[in-house]
């Protein structure tokens, strides 16, 4: 039995000319939380068509527990539940109708969690689906998916269209469901979302996965952020490698260092310095620092 | 017109080419060919002489194109064929144009964006005009382009053009005033559907019942009967379509300027108890979505049969001179002057029209994919192969339901005036439209499989191809090779004519093994959005 919930393997998608997703090799362990960040068309959702053999790979394959998700949907399906980021339900049906539906084609449900989520999202399950707004259609599938308790579940931007109380209720939903060792694939662009949730973190730039690890192994490998600031005007100082360099005031510089910060406190022991701050980068700055990456401007 | 509604004027007119170059062309191609096969046909006037006495009394010939007023001459018979049949299409037409501008965009949310710009709802309500009227005028510009280049006089053709587009600003009328009240596209379309029925069934009336003649002025296809292009020309009657369209766009712009944006002038009941009825499956949940159209169908259906079989009985041999008998055998119709024999032909119209049924199912079909609800299935434990699977036999299915009923009512409508027609023959006179049907339902299929953005243009356009060629192929002497392209060649009209089983099962297979090919091929291929 293969005990990792999804796991790709130069899993490679072609659209004519557009390369959407090169190599991709993902490995999500049962029971994890993952979070997959990337910028609008960095092919997040198309990686989640594969993961559910909506398309066909151009090259490589993708696994749910093991199971081929292109050769065998089916199958895979049985044990994931998958929320889209642009709910598309049947208009004509009332949301009762809609759970009863999708749980039918399921096959099995857990009616009192699923009453216990419609009460936390305060969906009103009488009204048509057409009534709906985004938001509200977006929890009839999210009541949906979690109250199958499937043990994977795909989240493609679940949020989107969530006010700030739902997000509590949803942030609550994905917690019990990892105590209940049910796995989250969450693709987000929530950056404060996936960093309240997920273990683990993959970060997807132009098809490619370009970084992935716990938010501390990013950090490990991130830029640091030092400020410093200084008696007088702040100096020049002469280009060092790994490390990047901004004003950030008159007497004030910010540096962003990968790797050692030993060069550049050799590099300010000659000058006065007044203050001197470190942090480490928020998920936050981790992933701009990618996505300017892509753009160019780094 | 401001900058903006200009814009959204040729986005409109961009929105709706395909359909209406389509339109064009077929409206161009039916002009000369009738033109063309007439004068080939009929060389003499003693030939025409014969053709007017013989067809001009009959009755079930003027159920498809009206009542002729001069069959001597070319131009009145182009005014009669071409006339007649057209005015169906022009009706057509404008519903859809209607409804894809004025009910379709809002539907789908893309109007909201549209207000919000720089357009009021009167702007856009005339831009919309202004892009569908452009298209009315396509179409009368290819019909009078077809009559002329067959060689018809130049002013006879342009009011002959005239008098069949002269439906459309009537049924665009129809069409906005659905938009206006309907909720949904498809309800609007539904609505529109309903009145170019109503209209033709108005028409056959008027035409094949003695004393109801003065029915004709009820329906704007009889109109553009009373126009008389090329016999004796009345441009006055002309003010009929006129005075209905403007009442009808008045009201739909009165509508469209009090109603909320994204609803229809009847709300939607937006809250309902659950029902659980036909949630099982996928197929079941189809069935549950499509019941509003199959009562339409069914009705439609069951509803024309029945009127076919009450006007069988008024049908005798003395509607037609011996001398003709030959020129009938000619064109396979020799039995046509009994009632049974009268409703045999008539069924080429079911065979067609339950063709173009599987062709709107595999539409509902590609539909369910381009609105993504498929993603939203398959991404359930739903096979692909299990889901179209049910889709094709469920059409198959309602396919079979309209055929048998088609033959039932007919013989209903037939018995209850009396007439000599056998319940046997004319349940095999429907049953006989389901190797057509079948085989455009896996043509259909097969296309959403391989190419399923061109889905309807491949299922209705062979269909239509297929049923003008075999109606107008032999007129302009088409070499029969040609004639023998059209599944509708192959069909013996029966009970007048012996039932063609080598063709049914030649069909049939054909109709299978493209069902087949659907299934694999569609696995086999991504999901395509809208």
């Amino acid at each position: 039995m293969d005990d990792a919930a999804i796991r790709t393997e130069g899993l490679t998608k072609r659209y004519g000319d557009t390369l959407a997703l090169d190599g991709l090799e993902l490995d999500v362990r049962s029971g994890e939380v993952y979070g997959f960040l990337g910028p609008n068309g960095a092919g997040k959702t198309t990686t989640i068509r594969l993961l559910l053999g909506l398309h066909k790979p151009t090259a490589g394959r993708a696994f749910l527990f093991g199971v081929d998700a292109w050769r065998d949907p089916v199958l895979a399906h049985r044990r994931a539940a998958y929320v889209a980021g642009e709910p598309f339900l049947w208009p004509a049906l009332t949301g009762e109708e809609t759970l009863v539906y999708l749980a039918r084609l399921r096959g099995s449900t857990d009616a009192a969690y699923r009453d216990v989520l419609v009460d936390r999202f305060q969906l009103d399950t009488d009204k048509r689906v057409r009534a709906l707004s985004k938001g509200n259609r977006q929890k009839v599938q999210l009541v949906a998916a979690f109250a199958t308790r499937a043990d994977l579940l795909l989240l493609d931007e679940p949020t989107a269209g969530l006010d700030p109380l739902m997000e509590v209720a949803f942030r609550a939903t994905v917690l019990e469901a990892k105590e209940r060792g049910q796995t989250v694939f969450l693709s987000s662009h929530i950056l404060s979302e996936v960093e309240a949730l997920c273990d683990r973190v993959g970060i997807l730039r132009r098809g490619r996965l370009v970084d992935q690890g716990t938010l501390d192994e990013l950090r490990h490998l991130s830029a640091q952020a030092i400020e410093v600031t200084f008696e007088g005007p702040a100096p020049e100082l002469p280009p060092l490698a790994g490390v990047h360099v901004d004003r950030a005031g008159p007497q004030a510089l910010r540096f962003e260092v990968t790797g050692s910060v030993g060069p550049l406190l050799e590099a300010l022991a000659p000058h006065r310095v007044v203050a001197l701050t470190s942090r480490e980068p928020s998920l936050e700055e981790i992933f701009l620092h990618h996505y300017d990456a892509a753009d160019g401007r780094v | 017109m401001s900058d903006a509604a200009r814009a959204f004027a040729r986005r409109t007119l961009a929105d709706s080419r395909v359909r209406t170059l389509s339109f064009a062309a077929f409206f161009a191609v039916i002009a000369a060919v009738n033109v063309v096969g007439y004068r080939k046909t009929y060389p003499t006037v003693a030939d025409r002489i014969r053709f007017a006495v013989g067809f001009g009394a009959n009755k079930s010939i003027r159920l498809f194109y009206g009542v002729p007023h001069d069959l001597l001459s070319v131009g009145g018979y182009a005014a009669w064929r071409a006339g007649g049949s057209l005015s169906i299409a022009a009706a057509v037409w404008g519903v859809l144009a209607a409804v894809r501008a004025m009910r379709a965009e809002e539907d789908a949310g893309r109007q909201e964006l549209v207000l919000a710009g720089a357009i009021g709802r009167s702007g856009a309500f005339g831009a919309m005009l202004v892009a569908i009227a452009t298209g009315g005028v396509a179409l009368w510009l290819a019909m009078f382009v077809g009559l002329v280049a067959a060689r018809l006089p130049a002013g006879g053709s342009a009011f002959l053009a005239l008098a069949v587009v002269s439906v459309v600003p009537v049924f665009v009328g129809v069409g906005a005033v659905a938009s206006q009240v309907a909720p949904t596209r498809r309800l609007a379309l539904g609505i529109g559907s309903g009145a170019v029925a109503l209209a033709f069934v108005l028409r056959v009336v008027a035409d094949t019942s003695s004393g109801l003649e003065a029915l004709r002025w009820a329906t704007p296809l009889g109109w553009v009967e009373e126009l008389r292009a090329f016999a004796s020309p009345r441009p006055a009657v002309l003010l009929l379509p006129l005075a209905a369209a403007t009442a009808l766009l008045v009201a739909a712009r009165a509508i469209a300027m009090r109603r909320d944006v994204g609803s229809g002038l009847f709300h939607a009941h937006d809250s309902a108890p659950p029902r659980d009825r036909l949630l099982g499956s996928p197929t079941a949940q189809a069935l549950r979505g499509e019941l509003g159209i199959l009562a339409a169908w069914v009705l439609g259906i069951a509803g024309f049969a029945f009127i076919l079989g009450v006007i069988s009985n008024s049908i005798s041999p003395a509607d037609i001179p011996a001398s003709l008998q030959q020129q009938l055998e000619k064109l396979g119709l020799s039995s046509i002057t009994t009632p049974s024999g009268y409703l045999s032909f008539t069924f080429l119209f079911f065979v067609f029209a339950i063709a173009l049924f599987a062709c709107s199912q595999a539409a509902a079909t590609r539909r369910e994919e381009a609105e993504q609800l498929l993603e939203t299935l398959l991404a359930l434990p739903v096979g692909r192969r299990r889901w179209l699977a049910g889709r094709i036999v469920l059409a198959a299915g309602a396919s079979c339901v309209l055929a048998l009923l088609a033959g039932v009512c007919a013989w209903a409508g037939a018995a209850a005036e009396g007439a000599d027609v056998a319940l046997g023959g004319m349940v095999g006179a429907g049953a006989n439209a389901l190797p057509a049907s079948l085989l455009f339902l896996g043509i259909g299929m097969l296309a959403f499989a391989a190419v399923p953005r061109a889905t309807a243009a491949v299922a209705y356009g062979l269909a239509s191809l297929a049923f003008v060629w075999e109606l107008f192929g032999a007129i302009v002497g088409a070499p029969s090779w040609t004639l023998n392209l059209s599944p509708f060649h192959h069909i013996g009209l029966v009970p007048a004519q012996p039932f063609r089983p080598a063709a049914a099962a030649v069909m049939l297979a054909v109709a299978a093994a493209s069902a087949v090919a659907a299934l694999a091929v569609f696995e086999r291929r991504d999901l395509t959005g809208p």
